[in-house]
């Protein structure tokens, strides 16, 4: 089992991207997202000052109701 | 601690300036009754060698704040305790904030400790104890959030309003009854039936029951067609949560100031197993309690399913079955809210919850009627059901006034809760004061949260206090509309408005995650734990100390006091509770209150 299947839901990644707008800083995230391999991926927030924009993105790695990929493996609780 | 089983202990700050960490730890050995010689910082490790090798302690403790060159220096200092044959006789052990228990490991050490330890982890090692605390189990006993208040008036001039206006509201309701009474009596009597094994009772009143429901859930029942965005949970999902005990205890991460705190969070993932894992990491973290939020569109929709379903938004279906899964994720010490607060099914809610064995549910017939889209008058006849079982039960719950988010002044909203809470306390309940912790559509309009955030939220809890001795928890969730999609500020205001609500003397608050102002998706586990993490760091901050809310705070508290006063008068020269309620006494369409339509001319004479 990869650790991307042990995620229980999501995975965020917050980062600054030097860029030119916040508008600019989401499509950086997702690009991001999609090269590490994030299906399922959305911005969080986007906000720019300075060089650039601080950005936090959310890849769902298993969405409510979907078929966990942890589930045989479990956590301790349950 | 005995003197046989002291250690003598070398501590040294392996590092040119920071020794607080290393001065701390040296004073709790101490207390537990060892010899500990502790060095200045900045020495070399040749002077530290030297040193060791006079004392030829049991222990040689060094700790590394700074992060530049730690691996080569720790590496050098490990090889030169061997070279000089102290290894044979000291543990060698390091610590501090630029420490990773693996590097420790890597580097020959035989124990490594990082940032978050705590005090006891490091004495408990040398103890030889197997440290506890980190690992407690989520002990004590459960909270009673009533315990202790008598529900009488402080000012009896409102009192004596409240009482006139509760007691119409329930000679109103006795005479009247709904589709959504009818069936939480069946209800009541199916799950006896089912109980009993009277297999063709049970198979009639299911049948009665069916009757009585409407849109997609009688399709559900009549059909078996199912309800659009949900699914049966797989057998593999069920059964995740069938086995899980929740006697096991919580694995306790360390968040003391949460400790002598109610701080309950929401949970409604949609599917009951990810809810189990949010309800068990929020417990956790801090958590003394959670709360079950269901689908928006089980509101509007007469009648409830039956069986483990998985939902694909937001909120989990309420349903006996899913609610006693749900069950098995709450630990015996933590607290379970069921909301029945709102829609067509708030009697039957009241029942499951209690079948289920939730601790608490949540009732207002006012925000559901002019907030949350219910008829009044089904909501009033239903409402003050939900008061008589959750009085019948045993079973407390807090009256929201989620309505001062849509614009209704706050004068008005404690107003119908006011009356609400009366109509409970004279059925023989428990009702908990809930007044909105936000910067609501009121307070920005008015002002009064133009300098601070705190004084209009210490008003309402001065208010309430001066007015009736009932518990207050504030919420649901604090801090509702400050906060944004960034965590850092979401988790602050949570943490700020906790802090304030719990200084003020409040029982309980309801959390949110960082994830409040976010709405592109489902909350994150992370998210969860942002906020426990921030409140219990605020209450740690203020410690016994409390937020001063400014002069303005008092003045506004008796401005309140004179709206919920003047509104309560109208209603009660009005002579009907719910006539008031169509009306707009307790909050009209210039406030952004509509009454709700769903359930209309649902109410019949009781037989």
């Amino acid at each position: 089992m990869t650790a991307r299947e042990k995620i229980l839901d999501a995975c965020d990644i917050e980062t600054f991207f030097v860029c030119e707008d916040a508008e600019e800083g989401k499509r950086l995230g997702l690009a991001l997202m999609k090269e590490l391999g994030f299906a399922d991926a959305d911005v969080v927030f986007s906000e720019m000052a300075g060089p650039g924009a601080r950005v936090r993105v959310r890849g769902y790695v298993n969405r409510p109701g979907s078929t966990y990929t942890w589930r045989n493996e479990g956590g301790r609780h349950p | 601690m005995t003197a046989d089983n002291s250690q003598k202990i070398l501590i040294v700050p392996l590092d040119p300036v920071h020794d607080v960490g290393a001065k701390l730890i040296a004073r709790t050995l101490r207390e537990r009754g060892h010899s500990v010689t502790l060095l200045q910082p900045d020495l070399s490790v040749e002077e530290v060698i030297s040193r060791a090798r006079q004392l030829l302690p049991d222990f040689i403790m060094v700790s590394r704040t700074i992060s530049y060159d730690t691996p080569e220096l720790l590496a050098k200092f490990a090889d030169m305790c061997d070279a000089a044959g102290l290894r044979s006789h000291a543990k060698l052990v390091v610590g501090g904030m630029s420490i990773r228990k693996e590097m420790a490991q890597e580097l020959g050490y035989d124990a490594g400790f990082g940032p978050q330890t705590t005090l006891e982890e490091v004495a408990d090692y040398v103890d030889g104890k197997a440290h506890t605390s980190h690992e407690a189990s989520h002990g004590g006993t459960k909270p009673d959030l009533t315990r202790g208040y008598k529900y009488d008036f402080v000012d009896a001039e409102i009192g004596e309003l409240c009482v006139g206006i509760a007691r119409r509201l329930i000679d109103w309701a006795s005479q009247r009854t709904s589709p959504g009474i009818e069936r939480a009596h069946l209800r009541m009597k199916l799950e006896e039936a089912r109980l009993s094994g009277d297999v063709a009772l049970a198979n009639e009143l299911r049948g009665r029951y069916s009757a009585l429901t409407g849109g997609d859930v009688r399709k559900w029942y009549e059909s078996g067609q199912p309800i659009p965005h949900t699914r049966p949970l797989a057998p593999y999902e069920a059964a995740a949560l069938e086995n899980m005990d929740n006697g096991v205890p919580v694995s306790l991460v360390s968040q003391k100031p949460l400790e002598p705190v109610n701080v309950i969070v929401q949970y409604g993932t949609g599917c009951p197993v990810m809810d189990a894992y949010h309800i068990r990491l929020s417990l956790g973290w801090g958590a003394k309690g959670a709360v079950h939020f269901d689908p928006s569109w089980g509101a509007r929709t007469e009648g409830l399913a039956e069986g483990t379903l998985s939902h694909q938004h937001d909120g989990t279906v309420l349903t006996l079955e899913n609610l006693r899964l749900l069950k098995r994720a709450i630990h015996p010490a933590a607290l379970w809210q069921v909301r029945a607060h709102r829609g067509l099914n708030t009697p039957e809610t009241v029942v499951l919850a209690h079948l289920a064995g939730a601790d608490l549910t949540k009732i207002n017939i006012v925000y559901g009627s002019l907030g949350a889209g219910t008829d009044p008058a089904r909501l009033a006849v239903d409402g003050v059901e939900c008061l008589r079982l959750a009085a019948s039960f045993g079973l407390p719950y807090d009256v929201v006034t989620n309505e001062e988010l849509c614009g209704v002044p706050a004068r008005k909203a404690f107003a119908g809760m006011l009356v609400v809470a009366t109509a409970g306390v004279l059925l023989g309940g428990r009702p908990i004061l809930q007044p909105l912790f936000a910067d609501s559509p009121e307070a920005m309009v008015s002002g009064f949260t133009q300098d601070n955030l705190v004084d209009f939220n210490a008003a309402k809890m001065i208010a309430l206090k001066s007015i009736m001795n009932a518990p207050i928890w504030p919420g649901a969730p604090v801090g509702f509309m400050t906060q944004t999609q960034d965590r850092c500020q979401s988790s602050t205001m949570t943490a700020l408005h906790a802090a304030l609500a719990l200084g003020l003397g409040a029982e309980a608050v309801t959390i949110a995650s960082s994830d409040e102002a976010y709405a592109g998706g489902p909350i994150s586990a992370q998210a969860r734990v942002d906020t426990l993490k921030s409140v219990a760091a605020s209450l740690k901050f203020f410690g016994s100390t409390r937020i001063a809310p400014t002069a303005r705070a008092e003045k506004m508290a008796a401005d309140l006091k004179k709206g919920i006063k003047e509104t309560l008068e109208r209603v009660y020269e009005r002579g009907d509770f719910v006539a008031a309620l169509y009306e707009g006494l307790l909050g009209d369409r210039e406030d952004g209150a509509y009454p709700g339509r769903a359930g209309r001319d649902t109410v019949t004479a009781r037989q």
